[in-house]
């Protein structure tokens, strides 16, 4: 920890709540994000002593000025009472190696130094957050005796693809809790569950990037902490190039699904059918911005995959998935159709070759990228025309094939895929 | 006459017997020494081949690509076997060695003294070998992947010009270092190098000046196409 955060900890002593707020140039929408949990303290929890910590990864744009910024007085139209204690507020560079992960390391020792009850952590970049997220994050947590909150959004229906093509149904698969957004960015925990992650030593990690958030999640839930999930409403971020942040994106997040499956293998052997988690908060149809997709780049990838990345796959696949996806390579645009029964198999078997090392894994997780885009640009195929309801029902239906094909997983998973 | 007749048979009896004499002990030496010398290779064949197989050795070597070239040359061993094979042959060459040195005929003792102030160098050699032939299998493949990611249509070829760079530039380099024709190596390498950039640079600024300009505006235009179709699907 840095000396100069350390002292400030030490200068406040105590607190009940703490906020995290992770950032790194963004400028654009820090401001909203910080007067957002603000508002939110001030408004739900006016007695009680809070702190908003914001663990900046060495912006150069002036967000930790923006921060710095943002007062309580800005927000006299939104609150009804004024907040007994005032809304301390810590702006810190995180140490370690630079990620997502290791921002939210700083916001765990935080909460440890100050003993805090209850913490929460948002995103950045959102442009959709209102105060009531904090209540909706923190009084789970504050209240009624949960240690986790994971966030449930209004999304568009092609949003958030490697959350609905990998990691939900397969983390609700293996674990057996149902959490619709476990990488969703924006939490609350507990004091007790800061402490607990800060006990691992994954700082070295992927954890510390990418992989930070369904660490934390597959943790609240393998560890048998008290798991719950809350509506927040839509779901909206700064716009940015998602093409260029792909690949590290991936790999990071995928390698710590696989890596959590080799350290919590005894568990989630012998979980069967998955279980609803409590929903809190009122469900409501929120208007979303459409969303640009290029489905002909996408399956050119995939094609360009099938025809150069035949020999890494074969190590990793069994002979009759390898044929199969050469005849879906070979398949026109129009036609391209990629079944989900082949999808689960190959996340799997890919799993399994992970866990053997049967392939280096950085080169077994960026050769996955081509499957990965041609399972999405055929989800989008297949879900042009449908409802946001149709969609996740489709989800839904992928979800259940991961859970019935949990037997394959696991005999694989013994004989090494061979 | 007699007298020095049986005098002449006696010394050279003598001094045959003397030599036998003496040399008996190197003999007995050199037999001791290949008994104990292909015992120790046997031995440590097996614990090398038995640790080899405990971390998995094979597998390892089937994740970088040496199983596949080695069945692909016909070898139908498995690595670990072929490893400690290899020891086990090291160990017979040096325990012969030592057995004809400590039999200390002058001959022989040159050459083995040449031939043990060049091993180090053909051990450096071999590393260099495999060295640069596992960092040319990893290095292809991490530019193959990387290139499918990026959509290039040339990726395998752009693979195997990395994997084959990295082999040529190991092989030249243990070359060097066993003192195999330096000078020539290193010039044939250099030439070979620099007139491949160098055609590159003539086929690109002057021969296929009109090819390389086709190249560029479609490389602009196609970023540009590429930038009006982005998607904007937020992956996580």
């Amino acid at each position: 920890m840095e000396k100069p955060f350390q002292s400030q900890l030490e200068d406040i002593k105590e607190a009940d709540i703490l906020v995290g707020i992770p950032s790194y140039n963004n400028l654009q929408t820090i401001g909203h994000v910080v007067g957002a949990v603000m508002a939110g303290l001030a408004k739900y929890f006016p007695n009680v002593k809070a702190i908003l910590v914001n663990s900046d990864g060495g912006s150069t744009d002036g967000t930790q000025d923006e921060v710095k910024k943002v007062q309580i007085e800005d927000f006299k139209t939104v609150l009804i009472s004024y907040p007994v204690h005032p809304i301390h507020k810590i702006i810190t560079p995180y140490h370690g190696i630079p990620g997502k992960g290791s921002a939210f390391r700083t916001i765990f020792e935080a909460a440890r130094s100050l003993n805090a009850k209850a913490c929460a952590v948002v995103d950045s970049d959102l442009r959709s957050i209102t105060p009531e997220w904090m209540e909706l994050l923190l009084r789970p947590i504050y209240e009624e005796g949960f240690d986790y909150v994971a966030p449930l959004y209004g999304r568009h229906k092609f949003d958030g693809t490697i959350t609905n093509s990998i990691v939900y149904p397969l983390t609700r698969a293996l674990y057996g809790k149902r959490i619709r957004q476990p990488i969703g960015g924006d939490f609350g925990f507990s004091g007790k569950l800061a402490k607990f992650y800060l006990t691992n030593d994954v700082w070295e990690t992927d954890v510390a990037r990418f992989g930070i958030d369904i660490w934390m999640t597959t943790l609240a839930i393998a560890e048998g902490f008290k798991v719950c999930q809350v509506y927040l409403g839509a779901k909206i971020h700064d716009a940015k190039d998602p093409g260029s942040d792909l690949g590290p994106m991936f790999t990071q997040v995928v390698s710590s699904v696989f890596g959590l499956m080799r350290e919590y293998e005894t568990l989630w052997k012998g979980i069967g059918e998955s279980q609803p988690v409590p929903t809190f908060g009122f469900h409501y149809e929120v208007g979303l911005e459409p969303i640009s997709v290029n489905l002909e780049r996408m399956i050119g990838n995939f094609r360009l995959g099938v025809k150069d990345l035949m020999e890494i796959w074969e190590k990793v696949l069994s002979s009759e998935t390898a044929k199969w996806l050469e005849s879906l390579g070979r398949s026109s645009d129009k036609a391209f159709f990629f079944p989900q029964d082949l999808w689960v198999r190959i996340i799997y078997d890919f799993a399994v070759a992970y866990h053997h090392g049967s392939v280096h894994r950085e080169h077994l997780l960026r050769s996955m990228i081509p499957l990965y885009l041609g399972r999405v640009a055929s989800f989008v195929k297949e879900n042009m025309d449908s409802s946001a309801i149709e969609v996740e029902e489709k989800i839904e239906s992928l979800c259940r094939v991961f859970e019935e094909m949990k037997p394959y997983l696991i005999g694989r998973w013994r004989i090494g895929g061979e | 006459m007699g007298e020095v007749w049986k005098v002449a048979v006696t010394d050279s009896l003598n001094k045959f017997l003397g030599k036998v004499i003496t040399f008996l002990p190197n003999l007995l030496a050199m037999i001791t020494i290949l008994i104990i010398g292909f015992l120790i290779a046997w031995m440590f064949k097996k614990i090398l081949y038995r640790f080899l197989r405990a971390i998995q050795f094979d597998r390892v070597s089937e994740r970088w690509g040496l199983t596949h070239i080695l069945s692909k040359g016909g070898v139908a061993y498995s690595p670990a076997y072929l490893l400690s094979r290899f020891f086990y042959w090291v160990i017979v060459l040096i325990t012969l060695i030592l057995g004809v040195n400590a039999l200390e005929v002058a001959a022989t003792q040159n050459l083995i003294a040449q031939f043990f102030n060049y091993l180090p160098h053909l051990f450096a050699a071999i590393v260099i070998l495999v060295i640069g032939y596992l960092i040319a299998i990893f290095a292809g493949q991490a530019t193959l992947i990387a290139a499918v990611n990026a959509q290039m249509e040339s990726a395998r070829l752009l693979s195997r010009a990395v994997r084959w760079f990295i082999i040529i530039l190991s092989l030249t380099m243990a070359l060097y270092h066993l003192g195999i024709a330096e000078k020539v190596v290193v010039a044939a390498f250099s030439i070979t190098f620099g007139g491949i950039v160098l055609a590159l640079a003539i086929a690109f600024g002057w021969g296929g000046r009109e090819l390389a300009k086709d190249f560029l505006e479609k490389l602009s235009k196609g970023r540009d196409e590429r930038d009006k179709g982005q998607d904007h699907i937020s992956h996580l």
